[in-house]
């Protein structure tokens, strides 16, 4: 049922203003950056200079004698305060600084103090690291068989369900191998009129928040408690993972999150906090650490992948079997690496209804900084290698493009690879509503001359994470005024007042009007994290039962009051009455967490994958200058089915940004390593898209559609746009030039290449 | 980032005695823009920068007597985009600003900071050496000029002297010439060229008259294709004779691959970018004096 | 980054390959080099102080030849850390010597990697200068052979 229900009060589906962003744009929003505590001390990190190598020794003697450095800690100093000092979501192979072995270059090996940032930073030059340098594997498919081993022994961590089963390997840098098997794919290879194998690669990025990350810690021995100030997304599993690495209890630890620079996953689960934690602890002070934008490519990435894609199809364009094989590469540390790698794995074979399919996904280690979430999560580097090869089969079997995928789509009631049954995901609608609009049915005009001109559509989708947590608190002051307390984090998503509308909506109240309190781990309840584009799902459902239930206190507060259940006045009127004068509280809380079924160990499948399906689709026109490789983006759309958008204004915005990242991801943006280290970890040398880059004419459109079980229909969006877009402008040049490229990023140069390869392979035939 | 000394200079003569001949670690600053990104990333670190932002002298643009446009030294690039005389007088340069490094770098970077720093990758070195401009440099010991072209002798390596600021720029008259500043960029659109190639010459009965061509981002310096000028030199402006200099072009230069493009992709960009450079010039599409 | 190249001697392979293994010699034909000790067989440390413009750059660097084939080949490997900031310098140079009619061809090839700092941020810097370098070396070491023959 794709019915949109109109907000009964009138909240839901208002565009207003983000309730912050007068502060924001006048300066005054308040940033981790601008805290500052009495006696504060500024870290600054020492790092590998080696790839992969045995630490001989760090001698610091030299830098703690720097006029003006307070300290100057490595490994052994941490391991006196916390013994076992390793973390990590999925595995506890972290460290907080190096211990006996270096895995990346960048990675952190010692950390000067002092009162002064420039001081320390100055001190790092006399720190004397000597290694001894083991054999380096960079390339996921090397890393497979590869002798040199970057982890020797792995410990899962068990803090997540979803990741509980995780037993790692030994003497293998294989993190997680996820199987899915369903029906025979290899008959279906036989049966087949054609078999379709292609490669497809994409390659390391980075999420470069305006804002790099910075933490700062408080410890205080005297009464065993610690308050982290940290721009993280996911402010109580910090607060859990540090107690942990303590041994303390969570109450022992409090983390408050100011806004957000920009998140992107980039600030996920631990990043800085266990270092500042420890420093703190020793230093007994205060300490801050602020990543400068280079340090970033140091410390989280977005997973290069190499996808082989078999298909078994039949000559109506059916695909009747598909293979498929993904490598990730992890780097050095697992991260959330491995739930990128089954999670996203299960939908590998795209939004098609294929009886037989065979997945195979591996997470890799190998000596790179490490990589993890990323907006997205893994679906673009699946949708590029899909939405390229069924291009590619459309243009060999002479059948359009469009109608390969109406033949093949999958659609409401019918099994996806994981036997899930599908439910409220509009792909058809998506599909047809981009055909309309890139007017797709009138043929595209050729051009002569050098400018050659074309047009590309994709699809893709994803899951939602499960099963996940969410708690929040309403509260309801004696003058009626109402308080928000949850801990998902508004890094510029506009989460704070999409969730004020949906209070505003049960309550009847306007969304302006409602506190929302920024994340503070003793006040705000536990939410699981703000990624995966889940919190309007997740912590909206459970916002809702939150307002809803502060509704039933207040019905029941006012009959206690001798009011009347039905009492229609204003809550003060309920207060007063009860309390004999202003004064009192109401708290109303909701928690939710969705239904699961985990995927059986033999065949990944499952009949609950999901609480909720995201769509995206991207259609583009541009131009390409055949004679310099260089292209020129006419038009891009965007259509997607995020349910019905609490705020459409938001929601449009976060569509915009979704498209623009990946932009930049499909035609800038690439890591360059040699030997390990990252030569261009600066906007100098990394671009991303600037205002002269986004399409001439950019639009996005979400349709008309309704998750039934979401807060008043509404579901996540923030990923839904990064789907289709690489492949939509890979499409758009095969099109245009008729070169079929399989990697990322299509720089000028490479389609440069790539039509002169073809010139010459068509002059020689 | 190590400190430094950092002084604002109230004259150009405090200025000059400030620098020392012989200590690279005192340099002088104008709007500092590439300066602090090589301060940041540690490869340079100075004793003293001498900052000439105070100096309003230094700061104008103007007509000489002769009819030749003369910026100052500390004249901010934004200045030069938005400028009326430019435009009337060197229309190539408020063209090419546009699309040179970005509005808030040219809000900030000068004139002469931008033709000291040396960096291979830059818009304005190539340009004002097809357009014959000079640099006058003024020291303890006077004045000098030199010109664009010969102002650049490696990385980041000019003819100046340690102890020798820029004081202006003097570009020609222009008059009837006609010149072209393509820029190509490989990565985003705001970036540096991954090639440069700037023209001037006239037209005059259909014939190539007192051809300039230099291409920058090809080397460490500004390449004069003087070989290439030489052929067109009094030619026909057909489309043979097009295709015969840019064949030329394509076999002459010997590109250094970097991050903005390999060398063998730089070559192609040559022979492409010069034709279109030159079609422009013939159909009158650029700045035209 | 590699460099690759070629140089032509009028000398005789085990003429050059026995200048070529001495640091001392070898040394001599790199501009900046200075304060070099030999701390153990085939292993030495010095000074390499060197400038692009007005950017001046010092490292410390150690050095060991990790194959000798006589006469036809050496393997250097170098680490260098930059004096002033975090960074490394690692550096293979091979040289293989063919001789043909009285002449020596030494097939050379660097490779170059930086890390730190100085390979985040300083790379193009660095890749000039290799290249100039190169070029000094290549320049001085044929005009101390041609000394050497004298």
């Amino acid at each position: 049922m794709n019915a949109r229900i109109q907000s009964q009060f009138g909240e839901i589906g208002r565009k207003i203003s983000r309730l912050e962003a007068k502060s924001k744009v006048t300066g005054k929003a308040k940033y981790t950056h601008h805290l500052k505590l009495p006696g504060m001390l500024y870290a600054k990190v020492f790092r590998s200079t080696v790839a992969h190598g045995r630490i001989i020794k760090v001698d610091v003697t030299e830098a703690k004698k720097v006029e003006g450095v307070y300290d100057v800690l490595i490994s052994v100093d941490i391991m006196k305060f916390i013994p076992e000092p390793y973390y990590g979501p999925a595995f506890l192979d972290q460290p907080i600084l190096a211990i006996d072995k270096v895995r990346y270059v960048g990675e952190p090996v010692a950390v000067v103090l002092s009162t002064d940032p420039h001081i320390a930073e100055y001190a790092t030059q006399f720190i004397e690291a000597e290694y001894e340098e083991l054999p380096a594997v960079y390339d996921e498919l090397e890393a497979m068989t590869s002798k040199a081993i970057v982890h020797d022994e792995l410990r899962p961590s068990g803090t997540f369900p979803d990741l509980k089963h995780l037993m790692g390997k030994k003497n293998t840098n294989i993190a997680l191998d996820y199987h899915l098997k369903r029906g025979d794919v290899e008959q279906s290879f036989k049966d087949a009129d054609f078999v379709f194998e292609h490669t497809f690669k994409t390659q390391q990025v980075m999420h470069t928040p305006l804002e790099p990350m910075v933490s700062l810690a408080d410890v205080n021995l005297n009464e065993q408690h610690v308050t982290i100030y940290s721009a993280t997304q996911s402010p109580s599993f910090v607060r859990l993972e540090i107690a942990r690495l303590l041994g303390w209890s969570e109450n022992q630890v409090r983390v408050i999150v100011p806004h957000l620079g920009g998140g992107f996953g980039a600030k996920l689960y631990i990043k800085l906090e266990a270092l500042v934690t420890a420093l703190s602890m020793i230093a007994g002070k205060p300490v801050k650490l602020s990543q400068t934008m280079e340090e970033q490519f140091y410390t989280i990435t977005k997973h290069p992948t190499t996808f082989k894609i078999k298909s078994a199809v039949n000559k109506s364009g059916k695909i009747i079997g598909r293979r498929c094989d993904v490598w990730w590469n992890g780097g050095a540390y697992a991260d959330i690496g491995p739930r990128v790698t089954q999670k996203s794995g299960f939908t590998a074979a795209g939004p098609y209804d294929i009886e037989n399919v065979e997945i195979e996904s591996y997470a890799l280690y190998t000596n790179r900084p490490p990589s993890g979430a990323l907006r997205g999560f893994g679906i673009p580097q699946l949708v590029w290698a899909y939405e390229r090869q069924i291009d590619i089969i459309a243009h060999e079997l002479s059948i359009d493009p469009l109608e390969i995928r109406r033949i093949n789509l999958l659609k409401n009631g019918r099994p996806q690879a994981t036997g899930t049954i599908m439910k409220d995901a509009a792909l058809d609608l998506v599909l047809e509503r981009l055909a309309t609009r890139m007017n797709w049915s009138s043929t595209h005009p050729k051009r002569n001359g050098s400018i050659k001109s074309g047009r590309g559509i994709a699809i893709g989708f994803k899951a939602s994470v499960a099963p996940t947590t969410s708690t929040a608190l309403v509260t309801i002051n004696a003058d009626g005024s109402c308080i928000l307390s949850m801990s998902s984090v508004d890094m510029g998503q506009g989460s704070d007042t999409a969730m004020a509308q949906i209070v505003a909506e049960v309550l009847h109240l306007k969304s302006e009007n409602i506190r929302v309190v920024n994340p503070d781990t003793d006040s705000t309840p536990y939410d699981m994290a703000t990624l995966g584009s889940r919190s309007v799902f997740h912590m909206g459902n459970a916002v809702k039962l939150a307002a809803e239930d502060a509704k039933n206190k207040l019905k029941l507060l006012a009959k206690d009051a001798g009011l009347g259940e039905d009492y229609a006045g204003p809550f003060s009127d309920i207060f007063t009455k009860k309390y004999g004068m202003q004064a009192g509280t109401l708290v109303g809380f909701g928690a939710y967490i969705p239904s699961y079924t985990p995927p059986d160990k033999k065949d990944g499948s499952t009949t609950n994958a999901t609480p909720f399906w995201m769509v995206g689709a991207t259609g583009v026109e541009l131009e390409v200058d055949s004679e310099t490789g260089h292209i020129n983006i006419l038009k891009m759309i965007n259509i997607v089915d995020c349910g019905n958008p609490l705020n459409p204004a938001i929601v449009e915005t976060q569509l915009s940004g979704a498209a623009i990242m990946q932009v930049g991801f499909s035609l800038t943006e690439i890591m360059k390593l040699d030997n390990g280290q990252v030569t261009n970890a600066s906007f100098s040398d990394y671009k991303i898209p600037g205002f002269n880059d986004i399409p001439i004419a950019f639009e996005n459109e979400m349709i008309d559609s309704y998750q039934s079980n979401g807060p008043f229909g509404a579901k996540g969006v923030g990923e839904s746009a990064t789907f289709g877009v690489s492949p939509a402008i890979a499409n758009a040049i095969q099109d245009a030039v008729g070169v079929s490229l399989s990697e990322l990023p299509m720089t000028p140069e490479s389609i440069f290449k790539a039509i002169k390869n073809q010139h010459n392979k068509r002059a020689g035939a | 980032m190590k400190s430094f000394d950092f002084f604002e200079a109230p004259s150009v003569e405090i200025a000059l005695d400030s620098l020392d001949v012989d200590d690279l670690q005192i340099r002088p600053q104008g709007g500092g823009t590439a300066l602090m990104l090589m301060m940041k990333s540690g490869v340079y670190q100075p004793s003293k920068l001498v900052s000439l932002r105070g100096i309003k002298e230094l700061r104008d643009i103007r007509l000489s007597q002769t009819g030749e446009l003369i910026i100052g030294s500390m004249t901010s690039l934004s200045e030069i985009e938005h400028s009326e005389l430019v435009r009337s007088h060197a229309p190539v340069i408020s063209d090419t600003m546009k699309r040179l490094a970005n509005v808030r770098v040219r809000n900030i970077a000068r004139l002469g900071g931008a033709l000291a720093h040396g960096d291979p990758h830059m818009d304005l070195p190539p340009l004002l050496s097809a357009l014959g401009a000079t640099v006058i440099t003024i020291s303890k010991n006077g004045r000098r000029s030199i010109e664009v072209i010969d102002l650049y002798k490696g990385y980041y390596e000019t003819a100046l002297k340690a102890d020798e600021l820029i004081e202006s720029v003097c570009i020609p008259n222009l008059n009837n010439s006609r010149c072209v500043y393509l820029k190509c960029t490989t990565r985003s659109a705001e970036d540096w060229p991954a090639l440069g190639v700037a023209l001037k010459l006239k037209i005059i009965n259909n014939h190539f008259i007192d051809v300039h061509i230099v291409f920058g981002s090809i080397g460490e310096v500004p390449l004069e294709m003087k070989q290439v000028q030489d052929l067109l030199e009094g030619k026909h402006a057909s489309n043979d004779t097009l295709d015969a200099a840019c064949e030329l072009a394509y076999s002459l230069v010997e590109p250094s691959g970097d991050a903005l493009g390999s060398a063998e992709y730089k070559k192609e960009l040559v022979k492409v970018y010069l034709k279109r450079a030159l079609v422009q010039a013939i159909n009158h599409e650029g700045a035209v004096k | 980054m590699k460099v690759i190249g070629q140089i032509e001697l009028k000398l005789s392979a085990a003429n050059v390959y026995s200048k070529l293994s001495d640091a001392r010699f070898f040394a001599s034909c790199i501009e900046g080099v200075s304060n070099l000790i030999e701390k153990s067989p085939n292993v030495y440390s010095a000074t390499l102080e060197t400038k692009v413009a007005y950017i001046k750059l010092k490292f410390e660097i150690s050095v060991e030849i990790i194959e000798k084939v006589e006469p036809s080949r050496i393997v250097a490997k170098s680490e260098g850390t930059p004096i002033g900031m975090v960074g490394r310098l690692v550096s293979t140079s091979s040289a293989n010597l063919i001789e043909k009619d009285g002449k020596t061809l030494v097939d050379y090839e660097i490779d170059v990697s930086l890390t730190g700092k100085l390979g985040s941020l300083g790379q193009p810097v660095i890749r000039s200068k290799i290249k100039e370098m190169e070029f000094q070396f290549t320049k001085h070491l044929k005009q101390a052979f041609n000394l050497a023959e004298e």
